[in-house]
């Protein structure tokens, strides 16, 4: 049987108790300082990398279309330059956003890297994170809880209230309950004067797109952060209960903090990488380049696989030269080559994912253990800035590559002669306006759908946390003591 | 009266937990940081046979065409690798070690960035300056935050300080041992590291171990300023864990976006547009300006004329040439904008140490922006020199066997600029003699 009323009335004067105090009222200020400093830096950072980005995106596209008659391989050559959509939600949470390059040039035959991290312009500084409203709700809110909830009740218990409001009737169930509430409450403060913030600042920003999408994942994220300020809050009631005293109760929430906030996901992730080492980038393009002399060099003029190409295409046209075929051949071949390489090369870089994305997963499962992981997880994936919507990217921006490389090479098998011209005489070309019809490169930015698939699995362990943090609170209480 | 200290330090589970879970972590980070190095050890080496194959391969096809066979063909330049590296990965996960480049234009290739996974760079190495950082000040704050403090909750001060003849001294004693245990695990970790890796004493390896020092020196003084303020234990603790917060998690971080909003770099896209452009509409141009640009540039290659045929590879290398002459102004300015980004980093973490040991760490361990800057401009040198050396066979008609291949075999560059050492200790020395003067000062008054 628990009593709502005396849970209210418990958690209402945990509350009012903690905010009339001092040094909590400072440290309060001092983590709205910072959710409104991490407000004003995202601000800024995003106006300035989304009008960057529109600008050059826009620019790219206006030379790509203004560009003369031109032989199609010319065209495939030139290429396009891709750059990656920024989330809004990125101004919550910017996940792996600084360290995910952001521009790439795709052309004809050759897959290149996505360049220009932030991370890789950047001094080792940012190595010790950033300050964004993500990670001032993960980790400091959490650490504010701990120093103002670990007395709760163990403090109580050291002066001997704790007995007086036994024998007033207040069952354990009910004082855990109020104290837990009570704590939450404080919690979603910051959580909510961060949501009033973020709707502000993106209100404010005129490229930004607040759309019935942006509200759905904003109030998951909303929801997500008040189960995960629950499991705290809960934590901090449970372990100030079982603590001998106030002073063990804090260094064992201090050590909780340090260990799974701050040393774990990182040795974790840093110990993942050491279990499933990936190959270094000259390693992975001489593994992509022996496959590809395996299969056939398009380069070599006797190459054994191009040769019979050649010589089935011949007899299927029943010519005897490639000056005969009704196509050009060059396109033909190149289009064949594209096609094999761009194979070889996903299947080497779906074996690179792979490997990444064991390595993720360690740290993923480690949210079973680690109250801090699935929110972390959570919150990237509903911000769009995790390691999926990057590599959504990469996949979109490598398909656009070979669709340009491909639609280059059709035009020049249909529209390009075979015949070499005479010297002197002009190369062969076709029209401009085939290249307004080859559409810009866009891709659509994640929607809850995604998010939520996305994350699925940390969610399950944020959901299972939270049922066991009201376990803990109700049904494990009857083993307490109140000396 | 030493024995006993330290006995009482060794019991406590602070002592044997800290200083094992510490142990631990540095042991992990070393055989992280071995296995950094090994990978780039085994990219070098595999860079060399990769180049060789590759030359011997394209040899094979284009040998009748030297300006054909250099269209493919990638050289590649290594920037060496300091085995200190293995102690502070810093930047080297992101930015790569090893540029390969063709004689095409600069501007296209140099800025190719590793492969990696996002997700690890996000969460952070573990690695031994991780762990001389982080972990450390942990270690000194949960040995020493109940200094003085638990003998006065336990009611034994009072008679300590009655028998004792400098009771001040007692509180110093307790550091010490503290310190002394504490710096031998650093010493034990640093030794383990010349077993792990292949490091050897030198000039920057000193600083390295010097650097950890004055920083581990340095929370031991701000322990001490806190107990000098004779409050109670968890006042001390939290004060302590306070200022760790501060000086680990919140003051870098806010710097760090300080200077990514103060210094944004468009920069970098710009390049990477108007290089593309400049190069790419010299195909639908006469031919003469191109050249004439290009032999304003390099005046020794004038006698090459101006040939009119619908492609040369003169005027197609002269073409390639001018995307990174017309983009130069924007490649000069992301280089100074990057320049300025680390020099204003530098200068604010003379004031705040977690940030000037990161910097002395990376910098010594040849993992910094710094490095990376140099190495960008010293591949901008490499590929001019590979193409100096190439064009006039080019431009000639030269046979395959007329080039010397030796000449554009791998190469390293090693940056050995010294760090000054007095930049390197000036800003611990300030800190390091205020806290322990002023701590020194409290505490005599205060016994």
């Amino acid at each position: 049987m628990i009593r709502k009323s005396v849970c209210l009335m418990l958690a209402k004067h945990s509350f009012f108790s903690a905010v009339s105090n001092r040094p909590v009222q400072l440290l309060m200020g001092l983590i709205f300082l910072l959710l409104l400093y991490a407000n004003i830096s995202s601000y800024t950072q995003y106006r300035q990398q989304i009008t960057t980005r529109n600008y050059y995106r826009e620019l790219v596209r206006n030379h790509w279309e203004e560009m003369p008659d031109k032989h199609p391989h010319r065209m495939a050559h030139y290429g396009y330059i891709a750059f990656r959509s920024i989330d809004p939600l990125s101004l919550f949470d910017r996940g792996i956003d600084t360290y995910a390059g952001n521009a790439i040039f795709l052309e004809a035959h050759k897959q290149n890297t996505v360049n220009f991290s932030e991370a890789g312009l950047s001094t080792g500084l940012l190595r010790f994170g950033e300050i964004t409203q993500s990670m001032v709700l993960q980790l400091l809110v959490p650490l504010l809880l701990f120093f103002i909830g670990f007395g709760a009740i163990a403090a109580d218990r050291e002066n001997g209230t704790l007995k007086m409001l036994f024998s007033q009737g207040t069952s354990w169930k009910e004082l855990l309950l109020g104290k837990c509430l009570g704590l939450w409450l404080l919690a979603m403060v910051f959580l909510l004067v961060g949501m009033f913030l973020l709707v502000g600042t993106s209100l404010s920003i005129p490229e930004l797109e607040m759309n019935t999408d942006w509200w759905i994942r904003g109030i998951g994220l909303l929801l997500l952060y008040s189960v995960y300020f629950w499991i705290i809050a809960a934590i901090t009631t449970w372990v100030s209960a079982i603590s001998k005293s106030a002073k063990l109760s804090l260094v064992s929430l201090i050590g909780i903090w340090l260990l799974m906030g701050i040393i774990l996901p990182r040795a974790i992730q840093s110990g993942a990488s050491w279990v499933f080492p990936a190959p270094s980038k000259i390693h992975f393009d001489s593994m992509v380049e022996q496959e590809l002399i395996k299969k056939g060099d398009s380069h070599d003029p006797n190459d054994p696989y191009y040769k019979a190409l050649k010589d089935s295409v011949l007899r299927a046209h029943n010519v005897s030269s490639i000056e005969e075929l009704p196509f050009n051949y060059s396109g033909f071949q190149m289009k064949e080559g594209e096609r094999i390489s761009t194979e070889l090369y996903n299947q080497q870089m779906a074996v690179l994912l792979d490997i990444y994305k064991k390595q993720n997963n360690l740290s993923r499962v480690a949210g079973w253990v680690n109250p801090f992981m699935p929110i972390r997880l959570c919150s990237m994936s509903f911000s769009g800035t995790d390691f999926s919507s990057y590599v959504r990217f990469q996949t979109e921006a490598e398909n656009y590559r070979y669709r340009l490389a491909q639609q280059m090479n059709d035009w020049q098998i249909q529209y390009i002669s075979n015949k070499k011209p005479a010297p002197g005489e002009k190369g062969p070309a076709i029209s401009r306006d085939f290249w307004k019809a080859f559409p810009a490169f866009a891709y659509p930015s994640t929607n809850w759908k995604q998010g939520l698939q996305e994350a699925g699995y940390p969610l399950l362990m944020l959901l299972a946390w939270f049922l066991f943090s009201v376990w803990l609170l109700i049904f494990r209480s009857q083993k307490l003591n109140a000396l | 009266m030493w024995k006993l200290c330290i006995k009482n330090f060794v019991r406590t589970s602070v002592a044997q937990v800290g200083i094992s879970a510490v142990l631990i972590a540095g042991i992990i980070s070393l055989l992280i940081g071995r296995q950094h190095l090994v990978k780039q050890q085994e990219a070098v080496k595999q860079t060399t046979i990769a180049q060789n194959e590759h030359i011997k391969r394209n040899k094979e096809f284009f040998s009748s065409e030297l300006g054909l066979l250099f269209y493919y063909l990638k050289f590649s330049l290594v920037n060496e690798l300091d085995p200190i590296n293995g102690l502070s990965i810093g930047q080297r996960d992101v930015n790569p070690s090893i540029q390969s480049v063709t004689i095409r234009n600069l501007e296209n290739q140099r800025y190719d960035t590793d492969l990696y996974n996002p997700a690890v760079l996000h969460a952070g190495n573990l690695d031994l300056s991780f762990v001389l950082l982080y972990l450390f000040p942990l270690l000194i704050i949960a040995s020493c935050y109940t200094v003085l403090s638990a003998d006065k909750e336990a009611g034994t001060w009072n008679m300590t300080r009655v028998q004792a003849r400098k009771p001040a001294a007692l509180i110093w004693k307790s550091l010490v041992i503290r310190m002394g245990f504490v710096f031998s695990v650093f010493f034990l970790l640093i030794g383990l590291a010349f077993v792990l890796l292949p490091l050897s004493i030198n000039y920057r390896f000193l600083l390295f171990v010097g650097t950890g020092m004055a920083y581990l020196l340095f929370w031991f003084g701000l322990c001490a300023f806190i107990i000098s303020l004779n409050k109670n234990s968890s006042t001390n603790a939290i004060l302590l864990l306070g200022c760790w917060i501060l000086l680990a998690i919140i003051l870098p971080a806010g710097v760090n976006n300080y200077l990514t909003n103060r210094y944004p770099v468009p920069e970098a896209l710009s390049t990477m547009v108007e290089q593309r452009e400049a190069y790419h509409e010299k195909w639908d141009m006469e031919k003469t300006p191109t050249l004439k640009a290009f032999y304003k540039v390099y005046p020794d290659y004038e006698k090459y004329g101006y040939p009119q045929e619908s492609f040369s590879w003169l005027w197609y290398y002269a073409m390639q040439h001018m995307g990174d002459e017309e983009s130069k102004v924007h490649t000069e300015s992301f280089m100074s904008k990057l320049a300025k980004r680390e020099a204003v980093a530098r200068s604010i973490s003379f004031f705040i140490p977690t940030l000037h040991t990161q910097h002395q760490f990376n910098t010594l361990a040849k993992a910094g922006l710094e490095n990376h800057l140099l190495f960008l401009k010293e591949t901008a040198n490499f590929h001019e020199s590979v193409r100096k050396k190439v064009y006039p066979l080019i431009f000639e008609n030269k046979q395959v066997d007329e080039v010397d291949w030796q000449a554009l075999a791998v190469r390293k560059v090693e940056q050995n600029n010294q760090p000054d050492w007095l930049h390197v200790f000036l800003p611990f020395l300030v800190f390091i003699l205020m806290l322990f003067g002023v701590s020194l000062k409290r505490m005599h008054s205060m016994a």
